[in-house]
């Protein structure tokens, strides 16, 4: 085998300091940008119901909302109706309460909730307003009192990321679990360029090696993404796993890459497996781009972004947001290939002493184990904060996880260095 | 083509003298199709039998493409080496794995409709679905052959196939099942069209992938 003399250049360097950067960049702005008020809940009590109409008292509950430094005006509209609603008081910043009287025979029993103030802007809550006990008639038509409509007002706040009812804080994930997958297709597509380069060459052992370092540091990234999103799911969609086009692609996607670490351990001689497995890569990667770009194209999903299409544009990203994702993307990426070029050195001295003592050494696969715990305690732990300890929880799941694999490959490397440089040695016997 | 055609004819042949093989591929098919009925005990809902059907037809198919032919044997395939193209063997494989899970999937279909009963469909629909059934095959068929034949390689068998196999057909599985969930709560073969396209397109691509990636697996080291 050749010799790898490893220098690494100072551009590479350079790199992967800016990579830190980034990285620390992504994390100051996932946890310290503010999330935008927004409506949280809605809360109605019928209190008056006659012939004449039904009087219903209206709590807005809201989420970093400045309601008692301002005077909020709430509204209800339905189509072109709008209903203002009278007696608003704030009781803190975050809860408001007011009252609606609607008439006898309404259009629809269903309103969209609007809440207006000078700092907040306009906010709205689809839906979320239900007229129980009163008769719809479809063409019944509403009193029209535009008088908020004239006077709403953009929010006139700093730097923020958008509020999403019930994702709420958790939008941040788009920093942290999103990139885990861009990271872990970038790995993938380097083992699938590898594994044709190894093809070519004839069953390349060195180019095989660059194509299972890839694919190992691709597959922690994937683990990570499916806890992190697994975590996310729980507190969003209510369950840890949801039939989903994506998730189920995503699952398969790190399925078929433990088959190809399995496929690897079966088979002893090197140049048989490098070809194997280049063949198994090859084939797998193509499926999987069959599995995760096409077909969930044609079925409904409820992954964010992904309503029927999960063309990258569709995400609806704002401006903020995209200041803080693109980089976190990046970032990410050069991490993922700083882990690469790690493992690839951890590979090929695995290899050389394997070489050496003509033993082929076996690297067990890392396994992550997650034991839920009782359900109810979680969901109070997870939801305060408008969902921000998803956020945290995720970060924390990240960190953790990377921070095993950068343990275990110091650790690994520090071995491996050490029986090579024994072995080279001459008292060695 | 020729070449194909008449490795083709020999493996036929080879599985026609050797009855055994094929004999135990039904024997597989009907018995686990005997060991559904015994489980659900009766008729089962339109969900279940679909479910069933499927299921059944995927373990029948992982049977089906993992067991060795005369032609594994180290022997043969240097002799085979020496005399045939790769791209010939692979087409010839591939095809003759398709004919056989074709007609499994026919057999495990009208065993299960003796067995289960035919979970009222018309005789459209069933049609439909025997259909989908054929296609599911040619689909997994040439699929799995490559599969298999890396398996064979590392000189592991089925469960090797499996552990390959089982992610990588998941799509065919997910077009699949769908399809039969549509024609069994009544929707016209007409109105599911696309899941036939996509299955099609499944079977075209995994096939083209497979007789391009075989050669690599051809050489002897």
């Amino acid at each position: 085998m050749t010799e790898h003399q490893h220098t690494t250049s100072k551009g590479v360097w350079a790199i992967r300091i800016a990579g830190l950067a980034l990285l620390a960049y992504t994390f100051a702005m996932t946890f310290l940008v503010p999330l935008g008020p927004g409506i949280q809940d809605v809360v109605v009590t019928q209190t008056e119901l006659t012939d004449k109409g039904g009087v219903y008292e209206v709590e807005v509950i809201g989420h970093g909302t400045h309601f008692s430094k301002t005077a909020p005006r709430v509204f209800l509209l339905r189509g072109k109706g709008v209903l203002n609603a009278t007696a608003v008081k704030s009781m803190d910043d975050t809860h408001l309460k007011c009252r609606v009287r609607l008439p006898a025979v309404i259009p629809s029993p269903s309103f969209d909730v609007y809440v207006n103030n000078e700092i907040d802007g306009t906010m709205s809550y689809a839906n979320g307003f239900f007229a129980s006990g009163l008769k719809v008639v479809s063409k019944a038509t509403l009193p029209d009192e535009p008088g908020v409509l004239e006077n709403l007002s953009a929010s006139n706040l700093g730097f923020h990321f958008p509020f999403q009812p019930n994702i709420m804080e958790s939008i941040r994930n788009l920093m942290l679990h999103v990139p885990m997958w861009f990271t872990m297709f970038l790995l993938m597509g380097i083992s699938f360029a590898q594994s044709i380069r190894t093809l070519r060459l004839g069953g390349d052992p060195d180019r095989d090696l660059r194509a299972v370092a890839s694919v190992k540091v691709g597959l922690w990234f994937g683990v990570l993404g499916l806890l992190t999103g697994s975590l996310w799911a729980r507190f969003t969609w209510g369950a840890w796993w949801v039939d989903d086009p994506q998730l189920n692609g995503a699952f398969v996607t790190v399925m078929v890459y433990a088959g190809y670490l399995v496929l690897r351990g079966s088979v002893q001689d090197a140049k048989l497996r490098s070809r194997l497995s280049a063949v198994y890569n090859l084939f797998g990667f193509c499926l999987l781009v069959v599995l995760l770009m096409v077909l969930p194209r044609f079925t409904e999903s409820l992954h964010p972004g992904k309503g029927g299409n999960p063309a990258f544009s569709s995400y609806d990203l704002d401006s903020a947001l995209r200041a803080a994702f693109y980089p976190a993307v990046l970032g990410w990426m050069i991490l993922g290939t700083w882990m690469y070029s790690l493992q690839l050195n951890m590979e090929r001295l695995t290899q050389r002493i394997a070489d050496a003592r003509l033993t082929r050494a076996c690297m067990p696969l890392p396994l992550l184990l997650v034991t839920p715990a009782s359900t109810t305690a979680l969901e109070d732990v997870f939801t305060t904060s408008g969902k921000m300890p998803v956020v945290t929880g995720v970060a924390v799941i990240i960190l953790a996880g990377l921070a095993l694999w950068w343990i275990r490959a110091a650790q690994k490397l520090r071995r491996l260095t050490h029986e090579e440089s024994n072995l080279n040695s001459p008292s060695d016997a | 083509m020729r070449e194909t055609w008449f490795l083709f004819r020999h493996f036929w042949k080879a599985d026609v003298r050797a009855q055994h093989s094929v004999a135990g591929l039904v024997l597989f098919a009907v018995a686990t199709v005997y060991a559904a009925y015994q489980v659900v005990q009766g008729r089962p809902e339109p969900e279940t039998w679909n479910a069933l059907a499927w299921i059944i037809l995927l373990f029948t198919a992982f049977n089906g493409v993992s067991r060795t032919l005369e032609e594994d044997q180290t022997e043969v395939l240097a002799y085979l080496r020496t005399t045939v193209h790769p791209l010939h063997f692979m087409l010839a494989r591939t095809l003759h794995n398709v004919v056989v899970l074709s007609g499994l999937a026919c057999l495990v279909v009208a065993f299960m409709g003796l067995l289960l009963g035919w979970a009222d469909m018309s005789a459209a629909r069933f049609a439909g679905f025997l259909g989908g059934m054929v296609l599911t095959s040619v689909a997994l068929g040439t699929t799995l052959t490559l599969l298999a034949l890396i398996a064979a390689r590392a000189g592991a068998g089925f469960g090797m196939t499996a552990v390959l196999g089982l992610p990588l057909v998941l799509p065919i599985v997910l077009v699949s099942t769908n399809l039969g969930a549509d024609l069994l709560s009544g929707v016209l073969v007409a109105d599911t069209w696309h899941n036939f396209a996509f299955l099609g397109a499944l079977a075209a691509g995994s096939g083209v992938f497979g007789a391009v990636l075989f050669p690599y697996l051809w050489r002897a080291s």
